[in-house]
């Protein structure tokens, strides 16, 4: 059986795999081993017999092949409609014939697979909410990844990324300390300007419990600091804890089912343990889909819930202003074209299109608030969801997968796009540094410490 | 005074006039020397790409690629270093006025030194209104002085012999005269203690008489005397003054009228991005336009 030393079926455990993988700068080596990786048929098949379940065998015999998926892929679109980019079809061809031959395929049948799976879908779910039957492709193609994950047939920064969540228990190479360390740190930097402002630590028993993502631990720190304040301002009893902090999942993106649980688990162990009223995720939308939405059936829940209330960012901020815990003050209010990016994560997946744009009716002056076309649960995919922005071997597809947005945003005129998620925030940046179409983007949270009023024994003394 | 120096650089033209100061303070002080460089920005969510901050080209980034920087930058400071006893060079990854407060915050340096904006390639920030962003945010949030140099320091001519402290009377100018006159005793300069009078302001309420001018610099000068001289015991070779004026412009002719070599001052700034001064604070107006190095304090530096 053919394995390679970087391309092959085990997963990454160790911080020193994890650094000899990293040093195949681009995965040159690891994608020239991929050519030679042989498939396990007798695994993939028993696999596919043990996790396969009623619903996707339902899915895939009753799609009648009608089409009525195609328009509603902004990929199909955006790829003159190009007939291998119809939803049924990519999964059909994929998943659907490797269950057809019982597992019984090759090498080059994975590759383009793997391509399919990570190139040609974000795991949007729009195809679901146009199809006669409720076929959803998204779901199946995830599935469709942890098959090819578990044969080695994955993008390589997805390697690495699952690799991260193993060793790390997060995104990226930040250890536990890394984080209150460089929270503990922002705190200070702003405490001159916020009085009383500290980060609580693995407080026992808060109304919240705040989870992040590695990446601004990482490198936009100010957003912890933006957390803490906004936090702080609202009077709230919150806390993060010291282990578990880490909300995201780049094994969700990757198909590695084991990383996804031992990842969830961590933020749920620190539930248990802290026992919060209610976690609250930053302004990410598939750290809320894994940690919320997915995370209780990984974790085998039987209720199917978190261990703790947990809400998105997008609620907590728009109760805190419906309340009054924050307030606005009416002058900083946005005045200029301004639009919303919805996440397909929390809005599609989860019903928050009403939320952000309460939000909106909060922060932006009446009549400047311009909706992209079609928007909420219709909105299209920013263009770099499902890991599609971090993969460099499909970075001419994912450039061109940005067009749908970036017309979207040019026909509102907007020259600010809001976009309460990571991964929507990383591609309208992009598209802007691709397109240059003279846009800025931004999270909710550093919009709102421009605007809130602060409380009078808040204020520092001058 | 200076033992640990952190000198941030683009490794580009934009900071050879800060190399110049930086590197002739690690030798006349014997200090050491760290040479930090952001090579690049993340980019792509959590690819492992980042932009190179001087081609602006994409690349892979791995240990041989840091490598490959670092001699650049050995390279590119060459005939500095060769003179310099105690340094070392390090980069990293991310938004360069982040990772320079992250090792700020690790070695805690007695001053970072830094250049003026990259700005636009091949122009200098002087010739433009605002000072970089890179600059305005550590300079917010750094607790040890910033020392920065935009314009060719005229008039340094190496070492520190004529310093000019400017105060606003603010807390963070307290610490910024406790930092200036340490240095001034400890390296034998001549200190200069200035007050600005802004008038601009008090224009634009009313035109005040010229009796209420003098009347409100003679006080100032009373806080000088106050504040500052009373704490400077037996040291004699200053001098003092209060100009009414535009603050910043006040600030560079007496710098330029007493051939300073420094000026240090407080900056005052809370924000990064001011809509209302889009000018910056009269800190970052007096570091576009002094011919010598600036030095400014935060109200955070020294605080534990």
């Amino acid at each position: 059986m053919s394995e390679g030393t970087l391309c092959n079926k085990i997963p990454i455990q160790t911080d020193e795999a994890l650094k000899i993988l990293l040093s195949d700068t681009g995965g040159k080596q690891y994608y020239q081993e991929m050519k030679s990786l042989d498939v396990d048929t007798r695994l993939l098949w028993e696999t596919i017999g043990k996790t396969c379940k009623s619903r996707i065998h339902t899915w895939l015999k009753i799609c009648a092949h009608c089409g009525m998926c195609a328009d509603s892929c902004f990929l199909y679109r955006i790829n003159d409609q190009d007939p291998k980019q119809v939803p049924a079809y990519k999964i059909q061809s994929t998943l659907g014939e490797i269950i057809r031959r019982k597992g019984k395929v090759d090498n080059a049948f994975m590759m383009m697979a793997m391509e399919t799976a990570w190139a040609k879908c974000t795991c949007c779910n729009r195809c679901g909410l146009y199809c006669p039957h409720g076929i959803d492709v998204g779901i199946m193609m995830g599935y469709l990844r942890g098959l090819l994950y578990q044969q080695g047939f994955v993008p390589w920064e997805l390697k690495i990324g699952a690799g991260m969540h193993r060793v790390y228990h997060a995104q990226m190479d930040v250890t536990d300390d890394d984080f209150t360390e460089t929270f503990i740190w922002m705190a200070e930097e702003y405490e001159e300007d916020y009085p009383g402002l500290t980060v609580p630590v693995d407080k026992v028993g808060a109304d919240i419990m705040y989870t992040v993502n590695a990446r601004e631990v990482k490198h936009y720190p100010e957003d912890l600091a933006e957390a803490a304040i906004l936090f702080h301002l609202a009077g709230e009893d919150w806390t993060v804890p010291s282990k578990g902090w880490e909300q995201t999942s780049l094994a969700m993106f990757a198909g590695d089912w084991a990383a996804c649980k031992i990842q969830v688990e961590s933020v749920y162990d620190a539930m248990e343990r802290l026992k919060p009223k209610r976690m609250i995720g930053t302004e990410c939308g598939h750290a809320h889909r894994a940690t919320v939405v997915e995370g209780p059936y990984w974790a085998g829940r039987k209720d199917g819930l978190p261990p703790a209330e947990s809400i998105h960012y997008v609620e907590w901020l728009a109760e805190a202003l419906r309340t009054g815990k924050l307030k606005i003050d009416p002058k900083k209010r946005i005045k200029e074209p301004v639009t919303l990016q919805d996440s397909c994560n929390y809005v599609r997946n989860h019903g928050l299109k009403n939320i952000t744009r309460e939000i909106m009716s909060y922060i932006v002056e009446p009549g400047y608030f311009i909706d992209m076309a079609p928007n909420r649960e219709h909105n299209y995919c920013c263009g770099g969801g499902g890991g599609f922005n971090g993969i460099g071997l499909y970075r001419e597809q994912r450039n061109k997968a940005l067009i749908t947005k970036r017309d979207q945003i040019l026909d509102t005129g907007a020259k600010l796009v809001i976009a309460p998620c990571h991964n929507c925030w990383d591609a309208i940046r992009d598209l802007e540094e691709e397109y240059s179409i003279g846009i800025r983007w931004s999270f909710l949270k550093p919009l709102l410490i421009g605007m809130v009023e602060i409380p009078e024994h808040l204020k520092p003394k001058e | 005074m200076f033992k640990k120096i952190l000198f941030a650089t683009s490794a580009t033209e934009a900071c050879d006039h800060a190399a110049r100061v930086a590197f002739d303070m690690a030798q006349r002080y014997n200090a050491h020397i760290d040479v930090f460089h952001v090579l690049g920005i993340p980019t792509r969510g959590y690819s492992q790409v980042v932009v190179d901050v001087t081609t602006g080209e994409e690349v892979a980034l791995d240990d041989n690629y840091r490598d490959l920087v670092k001699e650049e930058i050995r390279t590119y400071y060459d005939h500095q270093i060769e003179k310099t006893e105690n340094w070392s060079i390090d980069v990293a990854i991310g938004l360069p006025h982040r990772e320079i407060l992250r090792i700020a915050r690790l070695m805690k340096p007695d001053i970072i030194v830094m250049g003026g904006s990259t700005g636009a390639s091949g122009s200098y920030a002087h010739k433009k209104i605002v000072t970089g962003s890179t600059f305005q945010r550590v300079a917010k949030a750094a607790r040890c002085p910033v020392l920065v140099i935009n314009r060719p320091a005229a008039s340094f001519w190496g070492g520190f012999s004529n310093v000019v402290f400017a105060t606003d009377f603010s807390d963070a100018a307290a610490t910024a005269f406790d930092f200036s006159f340490k240095l001034a005793h400890t390296l034998n300069c001549e200190f200069h203690i200035f007050h600005a009078l802004d008038i601009t302001r008090i224009q634009m309420n009313n035109l005040h008489t010229q009796d209420y001018i003098e009347d409100q610099i003679r006080k100032a000068s009373q806080q000088l005397r106050f504040r500052y001289v009373s704490r400077m015991e037996n040291f004699k070779q200053y001098a003092m003054a209060v100009w009414e004026g535009i603050p910043f412009v006040e600030i560079v002719k007496y710098a330029r009228e007493k051939h300073a070599d420094l000026i240090v001052m407080a900056h005052n700034t809370h924000k990064t991005e001011d809509n209302d001064s889009p000018l910056g604070s009269v800190a970052e107006q007096v570091i576009l336009r002094a011919n010598c190095p600036v030095i400014s304090i935060n109200r955070s530096v020294g605080k534990k």
